[in-house]
C-alpha cells in the first residue's frame, strides 16, 4: 500500500513507465503465445514422425506433404525392405484445392488404408462420435479446430472438394496437425484426388492405386533414420524421410520464430528498462530529502536499497501484469475472430504467463539497481539540506 | 555574564579516565550553578572539532575551528550563535550525520567520530533522535507510520512498531491524530509527531536543529513545553540548536558559538520551570 503510494506520487510518470513495460510485455506475450502454439505444433509433428519413415515418389522433394502420387502397389515393395515391420499407404491433400496461405499447419484432408493403425504411437481419441473404418464410404471424422471452420457436427454434412460427406466423429484436441485435418477412408480420398486430376492423367491411372506417401514402420530395435537410408538404397526412384529430416525442418522453422521472440524481448528490455531507470532516478532525486530523513532516523544502506528496489520491482510487476492481461485478452480475441477460419494462432501457456511477469519484475529490479545504490550512498546531512 | 556562569569546558573527570586513544571512556561533568554544584555523567563530549567545507578552488569555509563542549546526561542544552557560526555543523557531527576533519566526539562513553557506516546506523537507531526545523516527516505516511518507521528501522516488528508509535504519539498528546498525513496537521502538530519519532526508540540524546524555527509563537511554546516535559520525565538529554530565546530560556544551559568555536556557555538550574512542568503534569493527570 505504501509502496503503491510512493510509486504513484507522480501519477503521470508512473503511468507512462508502467505503460512502457506493459507494451514490452504485451508484445512478449502475444509473440510468445504464437511461438508456444507453433512449438506445440512442432512438438506434435516431431512426436508423430519420431518412429516412422515417410516414403514418397523420388521425383518430389523430401517433405511429406507432396502431391506427386506414389503407387499403392509399392507398399509391398517397401515392406520387403529388411527392417520394415509394416507399411501403409496414405493420401494427404489440401482441404481447399486452391491452396491459400495460412499460419501454422495448413488445413488438409487425409486418407489412410489403416493397415498399421496398431503400430501407430500417435493415438487420436474421439471427442464425439466414432473413428473411421476402412469400409467407410462418404463419411468423415473431423479435427476439432477445422470442425469449427467447417461448422461440422456429428450427424451433419460437410463439403469436401465439392462432395458431401457425413460427419461421424470429431477428434479430441491434440494442439497439433490433426486439429486441422479431416480424415476420410483411403478409398474416398483416392476418389477425391482422382476427380481433380486432368483427363489425360485420369486415363493412365487406376484411382485405387493413388497415394501421396507410404509410411513405413520400423521393426522393434531398428533405427528409423537408418531404415530411411536403407529404403532409399534398396528401392529405385523413392525418397525416404526419417525423423531427423522432419526435426531439421522444424528446427529451421522455430529458429526464425525464436529469434523474433528474443528480439522483442530485447527491445522491451531496453525500452522498458531505460524508462524504469529514468523514473527511479528522478524519484530518488525528488526524494533526496526523504532519503536523508530516513537515514537520520536509522535506515541502513540495505533498507534504503531495499525500499527503492522494491518500488522498481513493483513497477515492473504492474507493467508485467497489465501487459500479460492485455496480451492474453488480445490473443483470445484474435483466436475467437479467427475461429471461423479454423486457425488457432495463439496459446498463452502458464509458463509463458509466469515467465513474462517474472521477466518484467527482473527488469524492474535490474533497472532499479543504479538509482537505489545512488540513493543509499547519499550523505544524510547533504540529503537533508537538499530542497 | 550573569552570575552562575560555569566553567564546563574544564569539566571534571576527563583526565581520570582511560587514555584518549581508547574507544570507551566514561567521565563525569561538574557544572556550577546558582544553587551549587551539579555532578552528572557526561553524555556528549566534543573536543577540538575542525571542519572545512571546500566550496571550490581556493574557496572554503571553516565551519568549525576547534570547538569543544561537554554535555551532561539529562541536560537540556541550547546552542546559540549567529548564522554560519558552526552550530548546526557541530550538532550534525554530535549526531553522526556528518564527520569532522579532526577532533573527537564521544557519545555515551564511546568514541563515535570515526565509526563505520553500519555502526553509525546502529547509533542513529538506538541512541540518537533527531528533530528538524522543517519537521521532515515522510509526506506519504500517516503520523503513526512516520513514528513507527523509526522503530521498524531499529528492528522491531511491524506490529510492535505500531504499538510503540502509538505510545510515543500519546506521550506528545497526538494519539487521536495518528491516522492523519503530515499535510493534514498543523506545524506544531507535525513537530510533535517528529518528537514522537525521535522518542520512539528511547534514545539517550535528542538533537534538535531549530525545532521551533518554522513555528508561530503558540506552537513554539507548545513544542518547547513538550520537550521540557519529556526531558524532565524521562531524563532524555536534549541538545537544541536555536535562534529562539524562548527555547534558550527553557534550557538548563546555553552554549554560545561564534566563528566555529564555543565562546561562552551558561548554566542555571531551572528548578522553577521543573516544578511548573510537574504541576502541569499533575493537572493533566
Amino acid at each position: 500500500m505504501r509502496m503503491f503510494r510512493n510509486v504513484f506520487r507522480r501519477k503521470m510518470r508512473a503511468f507512462l513507465t508502467i505503460f512502457g513495460i506493459t507494451i514490452g510485455v504485451f508484445a512478449l506475450v502475444v509473440m510468445g503465445s504464437m511461438a508456444e502454439k507453433i512449438n506445440l505444433l512442432i512438438d506434435g509433428g516431431t512426436r508423430y514422425y519420431s518412429d516412422k519413415v515417410v516414403v514418397t515418389d523420388g521425383s518430389a522433394g523430401t517433405a511429406g506433404f507432396t502431391m506427386t502420387p506414389i503407387g499403392v502397389g509399392r507398399v509391398a515393395e517397401v515392406e520387403s525392405v529388411p527392417g520394415v515391420a509394416r507399411a501403409t499407404a496414405g493420401i494427404w491433400m489440401l482441404l481447399d484445392e486452391n491452396g491459400g496461405m495460412s499460419m501454422g499447419v495448413p488445413q488438409g484432408i487425409v486418407g489412410n488404408d489403416m493397415r498399421a493403425i496398431d503400430l501407430e504411437s500417435f493415438k487420436l481419441t474421439m471427442k464425439e462420435g466414432r473413428d473411421l473404418t476402412t469400409a467407410d464410404r462418404g463419411v468423415a471424422v473431423v479435427g476439432c479446430d477445422i470442425a469449427k471452420a467447417l461448422n461440422a457436427k456429428v450427424g451433419g454434412t460437410i463439403d469436401l472438394r465439392g462432395k458431401p460427406f457425413k460427419v461421424v466423429g470429431i477428434y479430441e484436441k491434440t494442439l497439433t496437425a490433426p486439429d486441422n485435418t479431416v480424415a476420410v477412408s483411403l478409398y474416398d480420398a483416392q476418389q477425391l484426388m482422382y476427380a481433380q486430376l486432368p483427363d489425360i492423367i485420369q486415363k493412365q491411372i487406376d484411382p485405387n492405386q493413388l497415394a501421396t506417401s507410404i509410411t513405413a514402420y520400423p521393426q522393434p530395435g531398428v533405427d528409423a533414420d537408418q531404415l530411411a537410408a536403407t529404403i532409399e538404397g534398396t528401392l529405385p526412384n523413392v525418397t525416404a524421410s526419417g525423423p531427423q529430416v522432419f526435426v531439421d525442418q522444424f528446427k529451421s522453422m522455430t529458429k526464425i520464430f525464436n529469434s523474433i521472440i528474443f528480439g522483442v524481448a530485447l527491445i522491451s528490455l531496453l525500452v522498458g528498462g531505460l524508462s524504469v531507470v529514468n523514473t527511479m532516478t528522478m524519484s530518488v532525486l525528488e526524494r533526496t530529502r526523504e532519503i536523508g530523513i530516513r537515514k537520520a532516523i536509522g535506515a541502513s544502506h540495505r533498507q534504503i536499497v531495499g525500499q527503492f528496489l522494491g518500488e522498481s520491482a513493483f513497477i515492473g510487476f504492474l507493467g508485467g501484469a497489465t501487459g500479460l492481461l492485455l496480451g492474453y485478452v488480445v490473443s483470445i480475441v484474435a483466436n475467437m475472430l479467427m475461429e471461423s477460419s479454423g486457425t488457432v494462432l495463439f496459446l498463452t501457456t502458464p509458463r509463458l504467463a509466469i515467465g513474462a511477469v517474472a521477466f518484467a519484475i527482473v527488469l524492474g529490479v535490474a533497472s532499479g539497481f543504479y538509482p537505489s545504490f545512488h540513493a543509499a550512498r547519499l550523505k544524510p546531512v547533504l540529503a537533508l539540506r537538499y530542497e | 555574564m550573569a552570575p552562575g556562569t560555569s566553567d564546563t569546558g574544564a569539566a571534571g573527570g576527563q583526565g581520570a579516565g582511560a587514555p584518549s586513544d581508547s574507544r570507551t571512556r566514561h567521565t563525569r561533568l561538574i557544572i556550577e550553578t546558582e544553587e551549587g554544584t551539579k555532578t552528572m555523567k557526561t553524555i556528549v563530549s566534543v573536543k577540538s572539532l575542525n571542519k572545512r567545507y571546500e566550496l571550490g578552488k581556493d574557496n572554503y569555509v571553516d565551519a568549525l575551528r576547534g570547538a569543544t563542549v561537554n554535555i551532561g546526561s539529562g541536560e537540556m542544552v541550547a546552542i546559540m550563535g549567529p548564522s554560519g557560526c558552526g552550530k548546526s555543523t557541530m550538532l550534525h557531527m554530535m549526531g553522526c550525520l556528518d564527520t569532522p576533519d579532526s577532533g573527537e566526539i564521544w557519545l555515551n562513553g564511546r568514541r563515535v567520530d570515526d565509526l563505520s557506516t553500519r555502526a553509525t546506523t546502529k547509533l542513529l537507531r538506538e541512541e540518537i533522535g533527531f528533530i528538524f526545523q522543517g519537521f521532515n516527516l515522510v509526506s506519504t505516511m500517516t503520523a503513526l507510520d512516520n513514528v513507527a518507521l523509526a522503530a521498524q528501522y531499529a528492528g522491531k516488528s511491524r506490529r510492535e512498531s505500531q504499538t510503540m508509535a502509538r505510545e510515543a504519539l500519546e506521550a506528545v498528546g497526538l494519539a487521536e491524530r495518528a491516522a492523519h498525513r503530515p499535510s493534514e496537521l498543523s506545524g506544531g502538530q507535525q513537530q510533535r509527531v517528529a518528537i514522537a519519532r525521535a522518542l520512539v526508540n528511547k534514545p539517550a540524546v535528542i538533537m534538535g536543529d531549530e525545532p521551533t524555527g518554522n513555528l508561530d509563537t503558540a506552537s513554539s511554546a507548545e513544542v518547547i513545553d513538550m520537550m521540557r516535559e519529556i526531558n524532565l520525565l524521562t531524563g532524555t538529554t536534549f541538545i537544541l540548536v536555536t535562534h529562539d530565546p524562548d527555547v534558550a530560556a527553557a534550557c538548563d544551559r546555553v552554549i554560545h558559538m561564534r566563528d566555529g568555536v564555543v565562546t561562552d556557555d551558561t548554566s542555571r538550574l531551572v528548578a522553577a520551570a521543573a516544578r511548573d512542568a510537574e504541576r502541569d503534569l499533575e493537572r493533566v493527570a
